[in-house]
């Protein structure tokens, strides 16, 4: 039997035990078939939405935080090693109104960059964002958005990015509207095309 | 409900909690315990059963979220697809499915269930999806992805060849997932606050 056909049957974890072990060992050799698998996941993920929720017990909530809060000494220094090797580095709040985001840039890099942004918002209403993150790939260029409370984004300002940059969005931010990065086309866009890499309310 | 998170997308929130960050593990709770809990609901007809399957999934979220690659799919996903494995294996482990059992035990209702507006939008989506696929496609999909079945079991039952069950699963998944990217469906979470 041909392990390419068996992608659905796993995606839906129908697949026997030998059978999805077989199958496993098959997707560390098949790039074709890891590709695939990652799309069929993704439909078989959206059947849990059609199943009726509902709400679960409060008790669950508290015994999930409790236990992983009751593990939590024990990974802690290992992560912290492990995140501090990958170069991370997150903008200090400082100022008083300051917002942290996190993102993953999914750049088209064989490696996960990690981002960051500080909003800081000044006397005047302006606003100023300290981006860390690495360069933009050839071609790219990081683009500020700003959106105000259910409107449309607005350009507000290309960079290209690299260690620790600070820019000056333009226009005025409305209080309460969000600040998102995208990562568009060298020169930039009107709107944007791709998932912002960093959101935050101001 | 501390919301402080509730700005990140759910990929920056798996960043955080691999760094032992527990309010981005509540906050992954609150956005997709519910849509967990009402899965495991549905494959296993147990609440307690279904509490443990929810909870070994989000505990397996906090302990490898250092290992979650996004190049290889968005974090929602991932977390249902923990909470769907760990759901099949107890099925199976409790050897509770009867061939007749999605017959006979009935689907939770949705009346005096207060659904929130983004979940119930989610529902109706892929439901229409799912209404949309060809009944014996539907069919396979149903059986193994909430009754648990395994392709053979699914062969048996429908007194099909494996072939077949394995092209239905194939083009069913398939559709689904074409009838699903269809301008205006979003899967993802979005911030409403």
């Amino acid at each position: 039997m041909d392990a390419h056909e068996l992608t659905a049957a796993y995606a839906l974890d129908a697949l026997a035990p030998d059978e999805a072990e077989r199958y496993e060992r098959h997707l560390s050799q098949c790039e074709e078939c890891r590709e695939q698998l990652a799309e069929l996941n993704e439909a078989a993920a959206a059947l849990a939405f059609a199943a009726v929720a509902p709400a679960p017990p409060t008790r669950l909530r508290a015994a999930i935080l409790e236990t992983a809060a009751a593990e939590r000494s024990n990974v802690v220094p290992l992560l912290r090693r492990r995140w501090v090797a990958r170069g991370l580095a997150i903008a200090a709040a400082a100022a008083a109104c300051v917002v942290v985001g996190l993102a993953v840039a999914l750049t088209r890099s064989s490696h996960t960059s990690y981002v960051s942004m500080a909003l800081s918002r000044d006397a005047s209403g302006s606003v100023t964002v300290q981006f860390s993150g690495p360069v933009a790939a050839h071609g790219k260029t990081y683009e500020a958005w700003v959106i105000p409370n259910g409107k449309a984004p607005k350009p507000a300002g290309l960079f290209s990015g690299g260690t620790t940059t600070i820019i000056r969005l333009k226009g005025t931010v409305p209080n309460d509207a969000v600040v998102a990065v995208t990562i568009e086309r060298a020169g930039g866009v009107p709107a944007p095309t791709t998932t912002p890499i960093l959101s935050a309310r101001t | 409900m501390n919301r402080q998170l509730a700005h990140l997308s759910d990929e920056a929130l798996v960043l955080l909690a691999a760094r032992t960050e527990q309010s981005a593990l509540a906050e992954l709770y609150d956005r997709y315990g519910r849509t967990a809990y009402g899965l495991a609901l549905r494959v296993l007809r147990d609440q307690a059963l279904a509490e443990d399957a929810v909870q070994e999934a989000f505990l397996t979220v906090w302990r490898t979220a250092s290992r979650f690659v996004p190049e290889r799919g968005k974090a929602s996903t991932w977390i249902l697809t923990l909470v769907h494995r760990r759901a099949v294996d107890a099925v199976r482990r409790e050897q509770r499915r009867r061939a007749d059992s999605l017959d006979r035990a009935p689907e939770p209702s949705i009346e005096g269930v207060d659904e929130d507006a983004w979940l119930r939008l989610q529902r109706e989506r892929v439901q229409e999806a799912l209404r949309r696929l060809p009944d014996a496609q539907r069919e396979a999909l149903e059986l193994a992805y909430y009754g648990g079945l395994s392709q053979s079991e699914l062969a048996e039952r429908l007194g099909q060849p494996l072939g077949t069950i394995k092209s239905r699963m194939f083009a069913g998944l398939s559709r689904l997932r074409e009838l699903l990217g269809e301008p205006g469906t979003e899967m993802s979470w979005t911030p409403t606050s």
